[in-house]
C-alpha cells in the first residue's frame, strides 16, 4: 500500500471504515438493478468531494482491468449480458470498498483506535506490520543479489532456495525484531496498564459526520428504490 | 555530579562469553564522554546496562553496581530506567515504525504520557536540534537522516542522560558535526551524554572525557594525543607496486541517480588490470553505488563501462561474470548461508584443498564446524571474504572489509589480502573509513566528493587525507 495514494485529509477513519461495509454490502445486496450503478458513481463522486480524488482516480484503471477480467470470466460461464452488468456492479462495489482504507494513513487509524482504548500492543502491532513489508521487500531483494554474488543464483533448486535464500533471510528477520523490540521498549514503551497519551488525536468532526450522513442517505436510497 | 557510576561491574552473557570483568567507570553531567574501544569488546554491553536493557532483556550473569541518576538498576524495570536514560541503538532503518517523521519522534513522548501542547514543542525542538523535516516521510530519508530521526526521537523524550550506540555509523562530516554540536549543546545544558564510538577522528574533538575498553576493562584515558595516534597506528604496505597494465574496467561518463536524487555525477574511470585500487571519501559521496555499479549489481543511467575481464560475460550480471568478479558486503549476514563455515568456504572453492588452503590462511581452523550465522560480526566477515576469495576472482571489490577486527585481526585480514592478491595477481578495488588498513590495501587511491571524482593519488595522498581528520587539542 503506497501513501502516494493517501487522502490529505482522510475522513474520520471509523466512519471511513463504517462507509466501506456500507458501499460493500449495499453494493453487493443491489448488484442486479441497473440503477446501482447510478448508486456506485455516486458514492465515487462523493468519494472525490472529500478529498479522495487520488485514490478515485488511480482507482479508475485497476477498477476497469478488474471488471473486464470478471466480465470476460462471467460472459464464459453464463453467456448472459445481464449477468456481467451484474458482475461489473459488484466490482465496482468491492472497488470502492477498498477506496477509504488505501486512502487512509495507517497512523491515523491507530491512533483512532488508541482514543477508543484498543489496547496499545494492538495498535502498535498493527504499525509495525504495516512497516515491515516494505523492509522485508528489501531485504528479499539483498539477499537475492547476495545470492548472485556467490554463484547461488537459482531458485528453481529447492536446497539453494532454502539455503541462500531462507536461511539468511530468516536470520535477518530474528536480527530485525530484536532491533526493533529493543528500540520500542527504551522508548518507553510497555504493554501493561500505563498511561499513555495520543500525539494529534485522530476526532470526529462535523465534515465527517456529513460525509457519512450522505453516504448513509444515498444507500438508504438504493435500498428502498430496489426492494421497496 | 557524577550521573552514571559502575562499581567493580561482571558481565557474562548466558552463553558463557564473559565481556566485562570488573569494570569501574563514571559519567557526568555537563560531558560528553566517549567510550572507545575495538569491536567486540563490550562497548555495547556497557551501554546496555546503563540504559537497562541488560539485564531486563538481554539475560547473563552481572556482578557488581551499576548506579543511574542515583538509583540502581537492578532494582528497577526497563520501562522506569527510560525516563532517566534515553538510549540511541545501532541500525537506525530498522527502527523506524512510522511514516512521518513527526510521527516516529513523538512515539516516545507518548509513550512517556506527555501532554499534547508539552508534545508539539518537543517534537519540534527535537526536528530543529538534528535539522529534519517533521512532515517529511520517513521511508524517503537518507540512511545519515535516518540515524537523525531516530536520535531526535530519544532526544524529545527529554531524558537528561543520554547513551548513544555507534551514532556515526552512516553519517558524513557534515551530519557528524550537525550531530556531535547538538550533543554539545545538551551536554553544555547539563545533560550526560556517553557515547560509544570507533571512528575517534569523527569523534574525539567533541568529547569531554575518553575511556577505553579493552579486554573486559574500562579505562579513563589522560593523554588523549597519544592514544588518538596509537589507535591510527598505519599498517605498513608490504606489497610491491604494480607494473604497467591494461585496463581492466573502463568508465566513461557514468551516471546513476536515486528517484531525483543524482549520486554518481559523470564518473570517468580506468581500473588497471592487477592494481589495488582504494576508494575513499565522506558517507554519501558514492562509494558504495560506485562499487556496485562495477559489480554489475546496479545499472547506470547514462554512460558507457567496458569490461575486459571476460568477453563471454557480455553486459549480464550472470553466474559467468560473478565466477569472475567478488563481492564482498559491507554486511556478511547477506552472503552466508551454509550449514557450518568450511562448506561455505567450499561452496565457491575451485578444489577442497584451496578450501583448506585459504581456512587455514584466515585463521578459521577452530570456527570451521560452527554454523556462520552464530558467529560473532567480526568472524563472520572474516568468513565471508574466505569465502568469496576461495573462488579466486580476477577482480575483488571489497566494500567495508574491516569493520568488526582489532588490530590483530585486522593486521592479519590485511597481510592474507596482500597474499592472495601477489599470489593470484588479482586486482582488488576497497572501500573503506577505516584509516589503519587503508595504505597496506592501495596502490593508487581515488578521491570522491558528491558524486564526483576530485582526484587520485598515492599512498602519500592517504595518509595525508586521513591526517586532516586529526583532532584539535580541544573542542
Amino acid at each position: 500500500m503506497t501513501d502516494l495514494l493517501h487522502a490529505k485529509r482522510p475522513v474520520y477513519p471509523l466512519f471511513g471504515f463504517a462507509a466501506a461495509l456500507i458501499v460493500f454490502a449495499c453494493g453487493l445486496a443491489a448488484a442486479k438493478h441497473f440503477e446501482t450503478i447510478w448508486y456506485l458513481c455516486g458514492v465515487w463522486a462523493w468519494f472525490l468531494l472529500f478529498g479522495y480524488y487520488r485514490s478515485c482516480l488511480a482507482l479508475l484503471p485497476a477498477a476497469a482491468a478488474l471488471c473486464a477480467l470478471f466480465a470476460g470470466v462471467t460472459y464464459a460461464a453464463s453467456q448472459s449480458v445481464e449477468e456481467v452488468w451484474t458482475a461489473v456492479r459488484r466490482c465496482l462495489a468491492v472497488c470502492l470498498a477498498v477506496l477509504p482504507g488505501i486512502s487512509l494513513p495507517a497512523v491515523k487509524f491507530t491512533r483512532a483506535l488508541s482514543r477508543l482504548k484498543v489496547p496499545r500492543a494492538v495498535t502498535l502491532g498493527m504499525m509495525i506490520v504495516l512497516s515491515f513489508a516494505p523492509l522485508l521487500g528489501r531485504e528479499i531483494k539483498r539477499i537475492r543479489e547476495a545470492m548472485r554474488t556467490r554463484g547461488a543464483g537459482s531458485l528453481l533448486s529447492p536446497k539453494v532456495l532454502y539455503r541462500a535464500l531462507l536461511v539468511p533471510f530468516a536470520a535477518r528477520l530474528v536480527n530485525i525484531s530484536d532491533t526493533l523490540a529493543l528500540s520500542v521498549e527504551t522508548r518507553g514503551f510497555c504493554t501493561g496498564k500505563v498511561p499513555y497519551t495520543v500525539y494529534h488525536p485522530v476526532k470526529a468532526g462535523v465534515r465527517d459526520v456529513i460525509f457519512l450522513l450522505g453516504l448513509v442517505a444515498g444507500s438508504v436510497t438504493l435500498m428502498v428504490f430496489c426492494f421497496i | 555530579m557524577t550521573a552514571v557510576e559502575l562499581k567493580n561491574v561482571r558481565f557474562a552473557y548466558k552463553e558463557g562469553l564473559t565481556v566485562l570483568d570488573g569494570v569501574d567507570f563514571f559519567a557526568e553531567y555537563g560531558k560528553i564522554t566517549l567510550l572507545s574501544g575495538m569491536s567486540g569488546e563490550g562497548k555495547s554491553t556497557l551501554l546496555s546496562l546503563i540504559a537497562g536493557i541488560i539485564p531486563n532483556m538481554v539475560e547473563g550473569e552481572l556482578h557488581g553496581e551499576v548506579t543511574v541518576a542515583g538509583a540502581s538498576v537492578k532494582e528497577m524495570k526497563t520501562a522506569q530506567i527510560c525516563r532517566r536514560v534515553g538510549c540511541v541503538l545501532q541500525n537506525a532503518e530498522l527502527q523506524i515504525v512510522f511514516d512521518v517523521t513527526e510521527d516516529e519522534v513523538a512515539f516516545g513522548c507518548e509513550n512517556l504520557a506527555m501532554p499534547e501542547p508539552v508534545m508539539e514543542r518537543r517534537v519540534a525542538a527535537a526536528c530543529a536540534m538534528m535539522e529534519l523535516d517533521p512532515r517529511s516521510k520517513t521511508r524517503t530519508l537518507s540512511g545519515g537522516q535516518k540515524q537523525r530521526l531516530i536520535t531526535a526521537a530519544t532526544l524529545a523524550m527529554g531524558q537528561k542522560i543520554i547513551v548513544l550506540d555507534e551514532p556515526l555509523a552512516n553519517l558524513d562530516k557534515e551530519g557528524t558535526h550537525t550531530l556531535m554540536t547538538a550533543l554539545g549543546k545538551l551536554a553544555a545544558r547539563g545533560y550526560c551524554v556517553i557515547i560509544s564510538e570507533h571512528r575517534l577522528d569523527m569523534v574525539m574533538a567533541y568529547a569531554d572525557e575518553v575511556w577505553n575498553i579493552a579486554r573486559g576493562k574500562v579505562t579513563r584515558v589522560c593523554d588523549r594525543r597519544a592514544y588518538f595516534a596509537a589507535q591510527a597506528e598505519a599498517i605498513v604496505n608490504t606489497c610491491p607496486a604494480p607494473e604497467q597494465s591494461a585496463p581492466l574496467l573502463s568508465l566513461r561518463g557514468v551516471e546513476k541517480s536515486f528517484g531525483k536524487r543524482l549520486v554518481l555525477k559523470g564518473i570517468d574511470l580506468d581500473v588497471f588490470a592487477g592494481e589495488r585500487l582504494l576508494i575513499l571519501g565522506q558517507n554519501g559521496c558514492g562509494k558504495t553505488t560506485l562499487m556496485r555499479v562495477l559489480a554489475r549489481l546496479e545499472k547506470a543511467d547514462r554512460g558507457e563501462i567496458r569490461q575486459f575481464i571476460d568477453k563471454k560475460a557480455g553486459r549480464r550480471a550472470g553466474k559467468r561474470w560473478f565466477a569472475q568478479v567478488g563481492v564482498v558486503y559491507q554486511n556478511p549476514n547477506y552472503q552466508l548461508f551454509m550449514p557450518t563455515v568450511r562448506r561455505e568456504i567450499e561452496f565457491g572453492a575451485q578444489s577442497r584443498e584451496y578450501a583448506r588452503e585459504i581456512i587455514e590462511m584466515f585463521d578459521l581452523r577452530e570456527l570451521e564446524n560452527r554454523h556462520p550465522q552464530s558467529l560473532s560480526e567480526g568472524q563472520k566477515r572474516r568468513v565471508s571474504i574466505a569465502a568469496v576469495v576461495a573462488s579466486r576472482p580476477k577482480l575483488l571489490l571489497l566494500d567495508e572489509p574491516t569493520v568488526g577486527q582489532d588490530l590483530a585481526g585486522l593486521q592479519r585480514l590485511t597481510s592474507v589480502l596482500t597474499e592472495i592478491h601477489r599470489r593470484d595477481n588479482n586486482t582488488m578495488i576497497t572501500v573503506t573509513h577505516d584509516m589503519r588498513p587503508a595504505q597496506a590495501l592501495c596502490d593508487r587511491a581515488v578521491f570522491m566528493e558528491a558524486g564526483k571524482i576530485e582526484r587520485t593519488g598515492g599512498r602519500e595522498d592517504v595518509k595525508k587525507y586521513f591526517e586532516a581528520f586529526a583532532p584539535p587539542e580541544e573542542r
